[in-house]
C-alpha cells in the first residue's frame, strides 16, 4: 500500500511537470517559432508610449532574453524552494510555492491562486452536492421504475441536460431569473462564505443549479444503467432469496456496486472543476480560477497562466489519486499492486 | 484606453428586481445602509445632458460614501505607474499633483490650476527650464511636511520604467536626465541637477533638453505627486499610497477592492480647489460591466469609474425610457476611431484606390457599429476632434446622407486601374467588440464595390508592437486597412497629432501612426513648432488636416461620445472637457 | 422487478429478438450483428427521430447556400434599415422576426439571423466530424497498441492518456488557439482555423477512444480466435487488421457517435470564448458571444443557443439508440 502510495505520488509529480512543460511550450516556444523576439514579449508588459530602450530593459528584467530552458528552470526553481524579487526599493522574498509575479500587476500569483480558488471551490463543492443527490436518486428511482413514465421523463430531460451548452442555459437564466422576475442576484455577485452564509448561497444559486443541472443529467444515465446491471447480478437473487428486506437489497447491495464507476467519474469531474469551472465562471462572471486563468491568456499575463495550469492540473492528479485510493476502499475486489 | 479582456464583455450582469435590491445588491460591495439612494432625485430634476457644461445637483454638504465600481482593474493605483484617463482623474483624490485641471464644468475644466504649487510653472527661457513653487505646511497623511525633494524623488522614480513601466514617459523624454540615468532605485546617489533642482524646499526647477511650451500640461500629471522616499516600496507602493489629498487609503486589496477615508493631515484652507465631499469612497474592481450599468440604474451604486460610458445592452433599456434617459448624459471625448489606410500595401499606394475606400464606405453603418451616435459619436471626418484647436468639418468626401456613393467609388477604382476593385487585409483588435463591428461593417460597404476585405483580428496586446505597428509585418501581410483609435492626454492639438501624423515617429516596431508619412504633414509641424501666434498655428493644424484627407491615408470614424449615467444621489455632478467624465474630485453624495 | 429471470423486462425491451424467434415460420436465416443491431435501430422510434434529425442537419449544412437563397438573405450582409439606429436593437417585434426575417436579425447590424445559424450549421458539423474522425484514428491507433503489446508500450501510453486527462483542456485549448500565427502549413484564413479547431479537440479528446479501444482490446486478445489465428502462425498486423479491428469496430462506431456532440458543444465553447472560427464567418458559439453584449434582447441568444440544443440532443439520441442497438445490456 505504501510503497503504491508513494509510486502515485512520483507519478503525480511528473505528470504536473509534463503539465508545466506544455503549458511553458506554448506561450514560449510556439510565439518564439513564429518569429517572436524578447523585445516583443516584453513589449506587452509596457506602458503604450514606452520606447525601444525601456522595452529592452523590462525584457532584461523579465528574463525573456535567457534560453527558454533557464527561463523555465527559473519558474520550477520558485515552485520547488522560493525565488526573490526586485520591487525596486528592495528584495522581496517569495516563499515556495513561489509561481511568481504577475508580469503587468506585479503581484505575487500563489497568493491570488488561493484567493480564487475560494469562488471556484464554493461553486464546485455546492454544485456537486446538488448533482450528487439529484442525479443519483433519479437514476436509482429510474432504474427501479424502468419503462415507467417517470422513468422515461426523467431520462428525457437528462438527455436534454446534457445536450445543453452551460452558456447558453447561464445567459438565458440570468435574463429570465435575476433580469425578468428579480428572483435572484445578478451574475457576478459573490459574497464570501465567511461574510454571510446565507447571501453567499443566495448569490451561488444560479451557478450552482445550472452547472448542476449539466452534471446530474450524466449521473442520472449512468447511475440508472449501473443500477440496472448491479439488479441483475446474482448477488442480488442471492439476497433476495434470503429474504432480505427489498429497501436492503436495492441500497446494501444494488446501489453499493452500482455507485463505484460513478466514484471515478466524480473524482474526475470534481477535480477538472476545482481547476476552473470556465464557462460557468465566464458566464457569471465570477471570479474564481476558471475567469482567472481565461483573464491571464487574453492578457498574455505568463506567470498566472503557468500559475493557474500547474495549480489546476494538480487537482485533476490529486483527485485522481484520491479516487483510486477510495476504490480500494469501497471495492474490496480491488487490490493494489 | 483600458485593456478590456475578451470576457470582461462575455459575461453577463443583470438589473435586480426591487424586493430584492437590499438583500441582492451587497455582494461586490458591502456595505450597511443604501447611502443617498432612499432619498434620490429628491433635490435636483433630472434631464439629459445636466451634467454637461454646468453642475447637476450642485452642494456643499458633506458626508456619506460614495460607491464606485470598476468593470476591470487599475493599471496601477501608483502616481508613478498609471495611464488611464480616470486613473488621472480619481487620483487626485489621494494625492496632489503641482497643477491639476480645475474642477468646472465644460470648457471651463480645460484650464491648468496650481495644487501643490503656488502658481503655474515659470520659465524665463522660452520654455528649456521650469520653475515651480510648491505651496508651504501641506502635509502627508503621517503629518510629515511635503518638500520639493519629494516631488523629484517622485519624478525621479518614474523614470525607471522596469518597476514602473505604465506610466506615461513624457518626464524621460523632455528632461536632461544624465547619461546612463536609470532612475531612482538603481542609480540611486546618481547627480540629476541636469535635470531636476530643488534650491529649497519649496522649490522644484526642472531642465529640458529643449523648449517645450506645454510643460505645464505635463506636470499636472501624477508623476508629480510626492512620495517620501523612505515609505516608497517601488512596485508594492500601491498597496499604501500615502496621502497628500483629503482622503488615504484605509483598505486595499489590489485587483478586488480598495477604500479611502478622510486625511487627518489635508488642510482644506491649502487646498482651493477641493471640495471633498463625501466622507469615504468604496471601489470594487473587476466587476462585470453591464453588472455595473444595471446596479447604476437601480441605485445601488454611484458611478462606473471607468468613464468610458455604458454598454451596449444598455442602449435598449435606457434609451427608450424618458425616466432613465433623464439621468444620463453624452459627453464628447478628445478621441477619435478610424481606420488608416496603408499606402505601403497595393493597390493602396495609389491614391485614387485610397479614395474608392473613402466613396465607398458607409460611414453612417461605421457610426453604428461603434455603438450608435450617442454611445459612439458623431460622424468624423478629419482627424481632429471638435474639441481639440484645428477642428474644421472637413466634406471632401461628403456623400448624401453619410452611406458612401458607389458610383464615385468606381470611378476612384477606374482611375486607380482596378475597375473591379481589389483585395485587402483590415486588422483589428480581437477584444473589442466595436473594432470587431467596424471591421465587419466596412468589409460590407466596400464589398458593394468590390474591393474585398479580409478579417485579422489580433490580440490588443500585441497589437501595435507585433502586427498593425510593425511596417514589415503589415507590408508582407497586405494589412492594407488597420481599425485605430486615438486620444488625447490633454487638451491641446499638438500633443494629440504629433504622434499619429509624423512619419518621422515611425519606427520598426510599435506605431501608432501607420499610414500617414507625408514631408508637407512634417514640414507644417516644424513651422508649428516656431510658430507663436496661436491662431496661425490652430489654421495651419486644420491644414494639415486637410492635407491628410486629400491623400485618403485615414478613413476617419467616429469623434468618439459616451453615454454616462448619474448614480442615484450623486451631487455636484459634471462634465469636464479636461476628465469627459464625471469629475471625481467634486462629485458628492445625498445623505 | 418481480421476477430474477425476468430476461424480457418491459415488451419492447427484447423484441428484436421475439422477432427472429416469432418469425420462426420463415427459415432461420443466420443473421450477422450487424443485421440485428439494425433491427433493433429500426424499431427505436426516439433514436430514429434523432437520426432523422441528424440527417435533415447535414443536408441543411450542405446545401446551406441554397436554403439561403431560398428562405433568407446572404449571411454577411447587413440590413442596416431593420435596426434601430440609437439603440441598435431590432425596429420590429421578437427580434425582428417576420416572413421576410424568419428568425429575426441580429442587432446592431441587422444581418439574418436564420442565414447564419443555417451557415453556423457547416462550420459546426464539418469540425465535430473531422475531430470525431482524428479521435478515433489516433485513440484506435494507441488503445489498439497497449492493449495488443501490453507491457512497456501501455504504460507509455497509459500515463500519456493521464496526462491528457489531467490538462484542463479549455484553459488549454483557448491558450493553443490564441497563440497559432494567422498563417501556418500552407493555410489561412478559415482552412486554416477549422483544421486547427480539429486539431485541438481531436487531440485532446483521443484518450477517450482511446481508454476504450485498449480495454476491448486486452479482453479480445484473449479470446480464443485470435489464439487460434496465432497458433496459425499469424503475426501482428495480420491479427491486429483482420482480427482486432473488424471486432473492435461496434464499440469505436458507438463512441464515435457520442463524441461528436461532445465535440459540438467543445467547439462551440471555444468559438463563444473567441478562439473559434474567425469573424464575420458565422458559427453558433461566436454568435452566442456577440449575444451576450445584447442580452436584453433575447431571441439573439436563443436562436444560436436552440440550433446548438437540439443538433446536439439529435446525435445524443441517436448515439443512444446505436449504443442500446448494438449491445443491449448498457441499457
Amino acid at each position: 500500500m505504501i510503497t503504491y502510495i508513494i509510486r502515485r505520488v512520483i507519478g503525480a509529480v511528473l505528470m504536473l511537470l509534463v503539465v508545466s512543460v506544455v503549458t511553458f511550450a506554448i506561450f514560449f516556444l510556439v510565439p518564439r517559432i513564429a518569429g517572436a523576439t524578447p523585445e516583443a514579449f516584453a513589449s506587452r508588459y509596457v506602458g503604450r508610449t514606452a520606447s525601444q530602450e525601456t522595452i529592452q530593459l523590462m525584457a532584461q528584467r523579465l528574463g525573456f532574453n535567457d534560453p527558454l530552458a533557464v527561463q523555465y528552470g527559473r519558474f520550477i526553481k520558485g515552485v520547488v524552494v522560493g525565488s526573490e524579487y526586485d520591487t525596486g526599493t528592495s528584495v522581496e522574498k517569495c516563499p515556495a510555492p513561489c509561481f511568481g509575479y504577475s508580469f503587468i500587476t506585479q503581484q505575487p500569483v500563489w497568493p491570488d491562486l488561493l484567493d480564487r480558488s475560494r469562488v471556484t471551490l464554493s461553486l464546485a463543492v455546492g454544485a456537486a452536492v446538488i448533482w450528487v443527490i439529484a442525479g443519483v436518486s433519479t437514476g436509482v428511482l429510474s432504474a427501479l421504475k424502468r419503462g415507467s413514465f417517470f422513468d422515461r421523463s426523467a431520462m428525457g430531460i437528462a438527455l436534454a441536460g446534457v445536450s445543453l451548452p452551460i452558456f447558453f442555459t447561464g445567459m438565458i437564466s440570468l435574463v429570465f431569473f435575476s433580469y425578468n422576475l428579480g428572483w435572484t442576484v445578478p451574475g457576478g455577485t459573490y459574497v464570501d462564505l465567511t461574510v454571510d452564509p446565507l447571501q453567499w448561497a443566495y448569490s451561488l444559486l444560479l451557478p450552482w443549479i445550472t452547472l448542476a443541472f449539466l452534471f446530474a443529467a450524466g449521473y442520472a444515465r449512468l447511475t440508472r444503467a449501473g443500477m440496472l446491471e448491479a439488479m441483475n447480478e446474482d448477488y442480488i437473487r442471492t439476497a433476495r432469496a434470503k429474504g432480505l428486506p427489498e429497501r436492503t437489497v436495492v441500497v446494501r447491495h444494488g446501489l453499493r456496486a452500482a455507485l463505484t464507476p460513478i466514484v471515478t467519474i466524480f473524482g474526475l469531474d470534481f477535480g477538472l472543476l476545482l481547476g476552473g469551472a470556465v464557462l460557468t465562471e465566464s458566464t457569471y462572471s465570477l471570479n474564481g480560477l476558471g475567469k482567472y486563468a481565461v483573464d491571464a491568456i487574453t492578457n498574455n499575463d505568463l506567470p498566472k497562466v503557468l500559475g493557474v495550469t500547474l495549480f489546476a492540473a494538480a487537482f485533476v492528479v490529486v483527485a485522481n489519486l484520491l479516487v483510486d485510493l477510495l476504490y480500494a476502499v469501497v471495492d474490496p475486489r480491488v487490490r493494489l499492486s | 484606453m483600458s485593456r478590456r479582456s475578451i470576457l470582461a464583455t462575455a459575461a453577463l450582469g443583470t438589473v435586480l428586481a426591487l424586493g430584492l435590491a437590499a438583500c441582492g445588491g451587497g455582494g461586490a460591495a458591502p456595505t450597511p445602509g443604501q447611502t443617498g439612494a432612499a432619498s434620490a432625485g429628491a433635490a435636483a430634476k433630472d434631464e439629459f445632458n445636466a451634467s454637461i457644461d454646468k453642475i447637476w445637483n450642485p452642494s456643499d454638504k458633506k458626508g456619506g460614501i460614495l460607491k464606485l465600481a470598476n468593470n476591470g482593474t487599475w493599471d496601477s493605483l501608483d502616481p508613478g505607474n498609471t495611464y488611464y484617463g480616470y486613473s488621472f482623474n480619481f487620483i487626485r483624490l489621494y494625492g496632489r499633483a503641482l497643477l491639476m485641471f480645475k474642477p468646472a464644468p465644460g470648457k471651463d475644466g480645460n484650464t491648468l490650476v496650481p495644487d501643490l504649487a503656488e502658481s503655474l510653472g515659470e520659465t524665463t527661457d522660452g520654455g528649456k527650464t521650469w520653475t515651480y513653487k510648491l505651496r508651504k505646511g501641506v502635509k502627508y497623511e503621517d503629518g510629515t511636511e511635503v518638500t520639493s525633494k519629494d516631488v523629484a524623488y517622485a519624478v525621479a522614480r518614474s523614470f525607471d520604467k522596469k518597476v514602473h513601466p505604465s506610466g506615461p514617459s513624457y518626464l524621460n523624454e523632455l528632461l536632461d536626465w544624465p547619461k546612463d540615468y536609470k532612475g531612482a532605485y538603481e542609480s540611486k546617489d546618481a547627480d540629476i541637477s541636469s535635470a531636476i533642482t530643488t534650491p529649497d524646499d519649496q522649490t522644484i526647477v526642472f531642465h529640458l533638453k529643449q523648449a517645450f511650451g506645454s510643460f505645464d500640461y505635463i506636470v499636472q500629471m501624477p508623476m508629480t505627486m510626492p512620495v517620501p522616499k523612505d515609505k516608497d516600496t517601488g512596485s508594492k507602493y500601491q498597496e499604501h499610497v500615502i496621502s497628500t489629498g483629503p482622503y488615504m487609503f484605509d483598505k486595499n486589496e489590489i485587483g478586488k477592492s480598495f477604500t479611502l477615508k478622510r486625511n487627518p493631515n489635508w488642510d482644506a484652507a491649502l487646498d482651493p480647489n477641493r471640495p471633498a465631499l463625501p466622507d469615504g469612497y468604496e471601489v470594487a474592481l473587476n466587476v462585470n460591466a453591464d453588472d455595473i450599468d444595471n446596479r447604476i440604474i437601480s441605485g445601488d451604486l454611484h458611478v462606473a469609474v471607468a468613464g468610458t460610458g455604458m454598454q451596449t445592452a444598455a442602449l435598449s433599456r435606457v434609451l427608450p425610457d424618458p425616466a432613465l434617459k433623464a439621468r444620463a448624459d453624452n459627453p464628447s471625448l478628445q478621441r477619435l476611431w478610424y481606420t488608416s489606410v496603408i499606402p505601403d500595401v497595393k493597390p493602396l499606394d495609389n491614391v485614387d484606390c485610397r479614395k474608392a475606400i473613402q466613396w465607398a464606405a458607409d460611414r453612417t453603418g461605421l457610426q453604428q457599429a461603434y455603438g450608435g451616435e450617442l454611445s459612439g459619436g458623431e460622424i468624423a471626418t478629419g482627424m481632429i476632434p471638435p474639441m481639440l484647436a484645428g477642428y474644421k468639418k472637413i466634406s471632401t468626401y461628403e456623400t448624401p446622407g453619410s452611406k458612401g456613393d458607389e458610383a464615385k467609388a468606381k470611378a476612384a477604382l477606374t482611375a486607380c486601374g482596378q475597375p473591379n476593385g481589389f483585395e485587402t487585409n483590415i486588422s483589428y483588435r480581437a477584444e473589442r467588440p466595436a473594432e470587431k463591428a467596424a471591421a465587419e461593417a466596412l468589409q460590407q460597404s466596400l464589398g458593394k464595390v468590390g474591393i474585398k476585405l479580409t478579417l485579422k483580428p489580433f490580440p490588443q496586446g500585441d497589437y501595435f508592437q507585433l502586427y498593425a505597428g510593425r511596417p514589415a509585418y503589415v507590408k508582407e501581410n497586405n494589412i492594407g486597412l488597420a481599425i485605430n483609435g486615438w486620444g488625447s492626454d490633454y487638451p491641446e492639438t499638438f500633443g494629440y497629432l504629433q504622434a499619429i501624423v509624423d512619419s518621422r515617429t515611425i519606427r520598426e516596431a510599435g506605431n501608432y501612426n501607420l499610414s500617414i508619412k507625408m514631408p508637407e504633414v512634417d514640414k507644417l509641424i516644424d513651422s508649428i513648432k516656431g510658430e507663436a501666434d496661436e491662431a496661425k498655428r490652430t489654421e495651419m493644424w486644420a491644414q494639415i488636416d486637410q492635407l491628410i484627407m486629400d491623400q485618403a491615408v485615414t478613413l476617419p470614424g467616429v469623434y468618439a461620445k459616451s453615454l454616462l449615467m448619474r448614480g442615484k444621489g450623486v451631487t455636484n455632478a459634471f462634465i469636464s472637457d479636461s476628465q469627459q467624465m464625471y469629475d471625481y474630485v467634486a462629485l458628492g453624495v445625498q445623505q | 422487478m418481480t421476477a430474477p429471470l425476468d430476461v424480457s423486462g418491459s415488451a419492447g425491451e427484447a423484441a428484436p429478438e421475439a422477432v427472429l424467434e416469432g418469425a420462426s415460420g420463415k427459415a432461420i436465416v443466420g443473421r450477422s450483428l450487424g443485421q440485428i443491431a439494425w433491427m433493433r435501430l429500426k424499431r427505436d422510434k426516439v433514436a430514429m427521430g434523432g437520426a432523422f434529425i441528424v440527417v435533415f442537419l447535414i443536408l441543411v449544412a450542405v446545401f446551406a447556400p441554397v436554403i439561403v437563397a431560398m428562405f433568407g438573405h446572404p449571411p454577411l450582409d447587413f440590413n442596416q434599415d431593420q435596426i434601430d439606429p440609437a439603440t441598435l436593437a431590432p425596429k420590429g417585434a421578437y427580434g425582428g422576426m417576420s416572413t421576410e426575417f424568419l428568425f429575426g436579425v441580429e442587432p446592431l447590424n441587422g444581418r439574418d439571423l436564420f442565414s447564419r445559424v443555417v451557415y453556423g450549421a457547416r462550420i459546426s458539423l464539418l469540425i465535430a466530424f473531422l475531430a470525431t474522425l482524428l479521435s478515433v484514428v489516433i485513440g484506435t491507433i494507441m488503445g489498439v497498441m497497449a492493449g495488443f503489446f501490453g507491457g512497456w508500450a501501455d504504460t507509455v501510453i497509459g500515463r500519456t492518456m493521464d496526462v491528457f486527462l489531467a490538462f484542463p483542456l479549455l484553459v488549454f485549448a483557448i491558450a493553443l488557439a490564441g497563440v497559432v500565427p494567422d498563417k501556418a502549413f500552407g493555410l489561412s484564413g478559415d482552412a486554416l482555423r477549422i483544421a486547427l479547431l480539429v486539431f485541438i479537440i481531436g487531440f485532446f479528446n483521443w484518450p477517450y477512444i482511446g481508454r476504450i479501444v485498449r480495454g476491448q482490446t486486452l479482453s479480445l486478445r484473449e479470446r480464443e480466435f485470435v489464439d487460434a489465428a496465432r497458433s496459425l502462425g499469424a503475426r501482428g498486423p495480420y491479427i491486429i487488421f483482420r482480427e482486432l479491428l473488424p471486432n473492435l469496430m461496434a464499440p469505436i462506431l458507438i463512441y464515435a457517435t457520442l463524441l461528436i456532440p461532445s465535440n459540438i458543444l467543445f467547439e462551440a465553447a471555444l468559438s463563444f470564448l473567441g478562439v473559434g472560427v474567425k469573424p464575420p464567418t458565422p458559427t453558433w458559439g461566436g454568435m452566442l458571444a456577440d449575444a451576450v453584449r445584447f442580452y436584453t434582447i433575447p431571441h439573439f441568444t436563443i436562436v444560436p443557443g436552440l440550433a446548438i440544443f437540439v443538433t446536439v440532443l439529435a446525435f445524443n439520441l441517436f448515439g443512444d439508440g446505436l449504443r442500446d442497438a448494438i449491445d443491449p445490456r448498457s441499457r
